[in-house]
């Protein structure tokens, strides 16, 4: 591989990467803060990227689709916490997990019920539809562009982790949810909140995701796949896990999509098992 | 109260079992009934055994489905070597998937058996000369058995799927009702105390994940039987969500749970998917009132409905029940 | 008179709760055929001893022996192979299953690899429907031998576990608070079961109730603040000074 194209490459799996991590910061979110694992987390991203299309095929905007993709995620999510998810909390994980696993696929057949089943492609917007030159170098500015957006949305989440009222609940949290409800915040409303964000956190990455991979019914399954992947690798709960999860994910699969195409989408389970097998908790996990 | 084997449903197995081409309106849904309930087995021999809820069983039918076919189209082997062989290996894989899940538990282990499925679906399509890739493998025969039993009519082939699922349920109800099962109901129950009781509970664990996954291999050993090709849906993680999706409508805590929910799907399939393209929005819909108002499933919920006539029937069991 | 060496002996035993520490340097030599109590106010560190002791939360620092024999990082099911055994403080039991399938478990596990079998019914293996009548009669629970475990009476829940203790046959039983929230005609069974274990079988028991402690305990150490401040028979336990201040200073509370 030319260092030339092992850059491209790199520069694709930080990309990939970004997105990855949009789409699995939500999750280890939700996780941490409640211990509950969401099978519906895939379900949002594909909810977004299918509005996304929809949008960007009305409006002929890829900027509004990138808008509304996460905000129509978001209240997806927000509405399936209200009415449906929030009855699970005091159940065992496994009746959590069947029923977002129950929804993921309501969600999943309702969008073939709209749309059809066949993948459709989703055209970048049209001021980013050029290259940019690095020097000699020249790459996608849409490309460049994602990995631009969501390194933004990282630094906010960042900031206001470590700034905000919230943040510092949600941080709290993590740790434990009794303390939070000791300190007299209403847990049910953090709840909430969290899954509205978790849920447009993760169609921002199905909208940002779209124009490189089009759109298809099953894209959402295979995110989820992908997110559990990458909270594995980067230890469940953990805000810089699932940033260096994602990033090594999508690096592995970029850089593996070269040497060998049919395998790169293996690769990346290959190297959660092996993580998994060096570091039961994940790289920055709690044991 | 502990299972026991042979119990009053392993006759009722039988039953079934025998009736179902004559019940249905085809043989050949009656044969993807059996292949699906032996599928179904597999998930809920965990999570109603061990307590394991794993969304990879598809991962090791698809593994079965996959041997099955090479063994027979490209290895030449005959039918009987074929199926023993391809459920052999997916035991063994699943020994090796079993062996590093177990590392973690609860939610960690279910998102891994999810990741592992998924590998496994990928693995397929990286190896696309051998497997066929999205096309899946075609053409696989299905050689006579030894005695000369030749498996060219659907009556026939459903007679040797129908041995091979009566034969993965009473190994199941067996093993369930015994000294190793009883540790795999302890560790459902309270995994710490097992341990702390001198179980090396992850072994268990493992040659459970182990069991289920031959079992899982054998369903995709029967899957080839029946189709005489394999779908690459065999291996998809869809494969493995239907498997749960029966064994959690039927009901995860017996055996027969899981052989009434696969045949509910399936009957179910079969006429509603005409009405309807979308009828799994249903099923979602299904699978969700199950788990909040009827956690046991359809067969959990018949069981504590006899024994509730029961009980009322005869007035000094009322108490004890 | 040189002293036997000990069952069970633990040198400079500490834990770490990240900054906090439970316990700190604990030595402790529990001879054999004896009963030796634990006792101390809330949070001395005793379950947390015990935890150390039986691998449960292995030590920071510090050694365990066990027959002469090195346990420190041996994992749990282990050690109760080397013939050690425990009760929990919170009530640990298999609670959907009936209380003879409990005792059934906590039998079949000491049978080792027989636990494997899976080509017959459990009560095929030999010896095993005896031992749990034993226990069964010894625990005073035969009655409800075919109820479930989480519907017996705090007490009774307390007596199966103490009965899953000893289902191993085992040289050395730890006991945590096997009294807690029993009523009293329970206390007396349960001392009276307590006190016949030894000296076939040694005892290290935690235990509140400092009457029932005192009367049958052949030796007693005392745990304040995650460290041993008196060790001794009962009578010159009873007579310290030192542990009537950890106790009133403490907690207020008088044994």
């Amino acid at each position: 591989m030319s260092a030339q194209l092992l850059l491209f490459q790199l520069l694709n799996g930080l990309g990939i990467g970004m997105i990855y991590f949009l789409l699995s910061v939500g999750l280890t979110m939700i996780f941490g803060l409640m211990g509950f694992v969401n099978f519906a987390h895939g379900a949002f991203y594909l909810v977004a990227a299918y509005a996304a299309y929809s949008v960007s095929l009305l409006t002929g905007s890829m900027l509004w689709a990138l808008l509304l993709g996460p905000l129509a995620a978001g209240a997806v999510a927000l509405a399936s916490e209200r009415l449906l998810l929030r009855r699970t909390y005091a159940l065992p994980h496994e009746a959590q997990i069947l029923v977002t696993f129950a929804l993921s696929l309501i969600l999943q057949e309702t969008v073939i019920l709209v749309f059809d089943p066949l993948s459709k492609n989703v055209p970048v917007p049209d001021f980013l539809s050029g290259i940019v030159f690095l020097g000699d170098f020249v790459y996608p500015a849409y490309r460049l562009a994602v990995v631009g957006v969501a390194a933004a949305v990282a630094l906010a989440m960042w900031l206001a982790l470590e700034r905000t009222r919230f943040g510092a609940i949600l941080r709290a949290g993590s740790e434990s949810a009794e303390m939070v409800s000791l300190l007299g915040v209403d847990v049910g409303r953090v709840f909430m909140a969290a899954f509205a964000l978790g849920g447009a956190l993760a169609g921002l990455a199905g909208a940002l995701a779209a124009p490189l991979r089009g759109v298809e019914p099953f894209m959402g399954l295979e995110a989820l796949g992908v997110a559990f992947v990458v909270v594995v690798v980067g230890g469940i709960g953990s805000f810089a896990g699932a940033l260096l999860g994602g990033l090594l994910i999508g690096v592995v699969q970029s850089v593996m999509s070269s040497l060998w195409p049919e395998g790169a989408r293996l690769m990346i389970y290959a190297a959660m098992a092996f993580v998994l097998l060096a570091r039961p908790a994940g790289l920055l996990g709690r044991a | 109260m502990e299972p026991r084997f042979p119990d009053p449903t392993s006759l009722g197995l039988l039953l079934a079992v025998a009736a179902l081409p004559f019940v249905l309106p085809t043989v050949t849904l009656a044969s993807e009934a059996v292949v699906f309930a032996t599928g179904t087995l597999s998930c809920s021999l965990l999570l109603g055994g061990v307590g394991l809820l794993s969304f990879g069983q598809g991962l090791f039918l698809g593994a079965g489905a996959y041997a099955s076919g090479l063994l027979l189209r490209d290895a030449g082997l005959g039918t009987a070597a074929a199926v023993l062989l391809s459920t052999l290996g997916a035991a063994a894989l699943a020994g090796l998937v079993g062996f590093i899940s177990v590392r973690r538990r609860g939610v960690y282990f279910v998102m891994l058996t999810l990741a592992f499925a998924q590998m496994g679906y990928f693995a397929v399509l990286a190896a696309g000369r051998v497997t066929g890739g999205e096309n899946g493998l075609t053409g696989v025969p299905r050689p006579s058995l030894p005695g000369g039993l030749a498996l060219d009519t659907p009556g026939a082939v459903y007679a040797v799927l129908a041995v091979l699922c009566l034969s993965a349920f009473f190994l199941a109800q067996r093993v369930l009702a015994s000294p190793f099962g009883s540790v795999l109901a302890a560790i459902r129950e309270n995994e710490a105390r097992a341990e702390a009781l001198g179980y090396g509970t992850r072994a268990f664990k493992v040659a459970a994940f182990a069991l289920a996954g031959g079992i899982a291999g054998l369903a995709g050993a029967m899957h080839t039987l029946f189709l005489g090709f394999v779908p690459p849906n065999t291996i998809q993680l869809e494969m493995s969500e239907r498997l749960i999706v029966m064994a959690i409508i039927g009901g995860a805590g017996s055996p027969a749970g899981a052989f009434v929910g696969a045949l509910f799907f399936v009957v179910a399939a079969e006429f509603l998917a005409e009405l309807w393209p979308r009828w799994l929005i249903l099923i979602g819909l299904l699978l969700i009132a199950i788990v909040l108002f009827m956690p046991r499933g359809i067969w959990g919920a018949a069981q504590e409905l006899l024994a509730r006539r029961r009980a009322a029937a005869v007035p000094g069991l009322a108490a004890d029940a | 008179m040189p002293e036997p060496p000990p069952l069970l002996a633990a040198e400079g035993l500490g834990v770490r709760f990240g900054d906090f520490r439970a316990l700190g340097g604990v030595s402790l030599r529990v001879r054999q055929g004896g009963i030796h109590s634990v006792i101390g106010p809330n949070g001395a560190g005793k379950t947390t001893l015990f935890n150390a002791l039986t691998g449960a939360r292995p030590p920071t620092e510090g050694a365990v022996t066990l027959a002469g024999r090195e346990v420190t990082r041996m994992p749990a099911h282990r050690r109760a192979r080397l013939g050690m055994s425990r009760s929990f403080q919170v009530t640990n039991l298999f609670a959907e299953l009936a209380v003879r399938e409990n005792l059934r478990l906590a039998v079949q596990a000491a049978r080792g690899r027989s636990a494997w079998a899976f080509w017959h019914a459990p009560s095929r293996l030999p010896g095993v429907a005896e031992a749990v009548e034993g226990l069964l009669s010894l625990t005073g629970l035969a009655a409800r031998a075919d109820a479930r475990a989480g519907s017996l009476p705090h007490g009774g829940q307390r007596a199966l576990e103490i009965g899953m203790a000893l289902a191993s046959d085992p040289k050395l039983v730890l006991l945590d608070e096997p009294l807690a929230g029993m009523g009293v005609d329970d206390v007396a069974r349960t001392k009276a079961l307590i006190r016949g274990l030894a000296p076939a079988r040694t005892v290290l028991l935690i235990e509140h109730n400092m009457g029932v402690v005192l009367d049958i305990s052949d030796r007693i150490t005392v745990l304040a603040r995650g460290r041993v401040i008196a060790e001794g028979p009962p009578a010159a336990i009873r007579a310290d000074p030192g542990v009537r201040e950890a106790y009133l200073g403490s907690t207020g509370a008088a044994a």
